[in-house]
């Protein structure tokens, strides 16, 4: 038993010692983004002498950094918002519904899961351009409702079966018209999965790369966090402590999203990739 | 019942609003894609000039970027599959012990799957060229002087590694849940029944962890095989084109060269591939899984 527990925790201190070499990157990368050039070139573990806080003033201001965040902050509330809205309806009145024309419906709305964005992305651009979709923030946000729709259909879809039908019926027979009725007594009980397809598609909306790169393409005012410190980076490649201050300044939404809400993430992903 | 209480009209309000969105994003461009793929399209003039099959000749004949591409790729989801997966278990049953610190080293191994894959690359290119070279200066390493992005050989490695840091806490997480859904009578049971530690984790915790295995192998296969923000921002597909996966090709091919009807000739190759791939996958597995 002795033994056991000695084992128990030399593993412990391991694994500790695993988790901080594994976090180091990220590390150094801080460290970094507070030195001057100089001292990023000699040693790129050691501490700086000082501070080098004006390296965050100059990429702050060079990328525009409150617009971006602005930007990246529309991008996703009004994917987010689309997403329940649109996805709650169907998922609920297809699951509801046991005809043949629902089923139909059903495997139209999720076979997109199957096909990866690379296929129909080239085709994309030219369709949204016929259709003059505009190549902006507001465009992009619209882009996702149904992008993300199979897999929220098919989460929603699942959920609402849990959900006695009773509950359904009787609001029907007081008298709530259907769409009241979903939105007072039905969407409140979908709250577990609504939080699941929240937290799984705030994470990719917010981190996306090659939609809003092949989207966005080429304008200046609109651009996601993710964009800009793409090409901010590709333009000061070898200025290595303003590349770092750009992905400090570019992951420290992620990383507080993540302390804040570490839980709900962490059961989010877990769900959705049981049920996804 | 519930039928008699919802018309036509209502019926309408809830599903078509995502049949028509879901048709604008993926079924119009998907049904634009197979005709483009039968052209000699540039993207820019009107016309597409009808080519037959002739695209897809070229792809499977002459194209050598498309095969050392389809190579790459296969190789890489391969070993990102077999690795992460192995890797992530054995992490998972040690946090699944009694720990102290178990939410902290869970949190830590989590946080660069919640990073972009682009600033992920930004990153690693920082720690291969500029920290390598602090890191070689101290200890005296060889492995620090090598040319981990320069080399075609090491920078399809680093590609790997770069890519299993970033989402190796995401599998983990899945496999702890697996894990604390294994009833401990089962354990217990095998325990008085003389099993060790060994033979307890392949003849009891493996077979139960079946459906886990299975969602976290499908996981990595679909997310490997379309391999592409890690890439452009860690190797640019090079040196050579040694690190273009085939989505990066696809990429290259549209948006770099211009070649739109070839590309998208290429993008359905990689779609029939997937379909198949994931049919093969989920049924292969769902005969594996067992009942408790």
């Amino acid at each position: 038993m002795n033994k056991s527990k000695k084992s128990l925790i030399v593993m412990e201190l391991v694994l500790l010692a695993a988790v901080i070499l594994f976090l180091y990157p990220i590390f150094l990368v801080l460290l970094n983004s507070l030195k001057s050039f100089k001292e990023v070139m000699t040693d790129v573990t050691a501490f700086p002498a000082i501070l080098h806080f004006e390296n965050y003033f100059y990429v702050w201001n060079n990328i525009n950094y409150p617009k971006l965040f602005l930007n990246n902050t529309i991008v996703t509330g009004l994917a987010i918002l689309g997403i329940i809205l649109f996805s709650s309806l169907a998922g609920f009145m297809l699951s509801r519904t046991k005809t043949r024309l629902s089923w139909v419906i059903y495997i139209f709305c999720i076979s997109p899961m199957l096909i990866p964005f690379q296929t129909i992305m080239i085709t994309l651009i030219k369709f949204l351009n016929i259709i003059k979709l505009p190549n902006n923030i507001w465009g992009l946000g619209t882009l996702y409702w149904g992008f993300a729709a199979p897999t929220a259909i098919f989460m929603y879809h699942g959920f609402v079966k849990s959900i006695p039908r009773e509950i359904d019926e009787s609001a029907l027979v007081d008298g709530a018209s259907t769409l009241r009725m979903f939105y007072s007594i039905i969407f409140p009980l979908l709250k577990p999965i609504t939080s699941t397809i929240i937290i799984i598609d705030v994470m990719w909306v917010w981190n996306d790369f090659l939609l809003p790169l092949i989207f966005l393409n080429g304008t200046k005012e609109s651009k996601t966090l993710t964009l800009a410190a793409y090409t901010f980076i590709g333009q000061y490649v070898t200025d290595w402590q303003y590349t770092m201050t750009a992905i400090v300044l570019a992951v420290i939404p992620s990383i507080l999203f993540f302390i804040l809400m570490q839980k709900n993430i962490v059961k989010g992903v877990t769900a959705g990739a049981v049920k996804g | 019942m519930f039928k008699k209480g919802i018309g036509k009209f209502e019926y309408l309000i809830y599903v078509l609003p995502v049949v028509v969105l879901i048709s604008f994003v993926v079924y119009i461009p998907f049904v634009m894609s197979m005709a483009y793929s039968f052209t000699e399209w540039n993207g820019i003039s009107k016309a597409a000039r009808f080519v037959g099959i002739e695209n897809f000749k070229l792809i499977f004949t002459e194209d050598a970027a498309f095969k050392s591409s389809a190579v790459f790729t296969i190789k890489f989801s391969v070993l990102f599959i077999l690795i992460i997966n192995v890797l992530a278990v054995l992490i998972a049953v040690m946090l699944d012990k009694k720990l102290h610190s178990t939410n902290i080293l869970r949190a830590g191994f989590f946080i660069p799957y919640i990073l972009s894959l682009v600033i992920v690359g930004f990153i690693w290119r920082f720690i291969f060229i500029q920290g390598f070279q602090s890191l070689g200066e101290i200890t005296n390493w060889d492995m620090f002087s090598w040319s981990w992005l320069g080399n075609a050989k090491l920078a399809f490695w680093s590609i790997l590694f770069v890519s299993i840091w970033q989402s190796i806490g995401f599998y983990i997480v899945i496999y702890i849940a697996g894990l604390q859904s294994i009833p401990y009578e089962l354990i217990e049971a095998a325990i008085v029944d003389g099993a060790g530690s060994v033979r307890r984790f392949f003849s009891v915790t493996i077979p139960l962890l079946m459906p886990s295995i299975t969602s976290c192998v499908f996981l990595a296969l679909t997310n490997s095989i379309k391999v592409f923000d890690v890439i452009v921002s860690l190797t640019n597909g090079g040196p050579g084109g040694a690190t273009t996966s085939i989505t990066y090709d696809i990429y290259k091919e549209a948006f770099q060269n211009n070649t739109y009807g070839y590309g998208t000739a290429k993008a359905l190759v990689l779609f029939v591939a997937i379909l198949v791939i994931t049919l093969v996958q989920v049924t292969f597995f769902k005969s594996r899984e067992v009942e408790i």
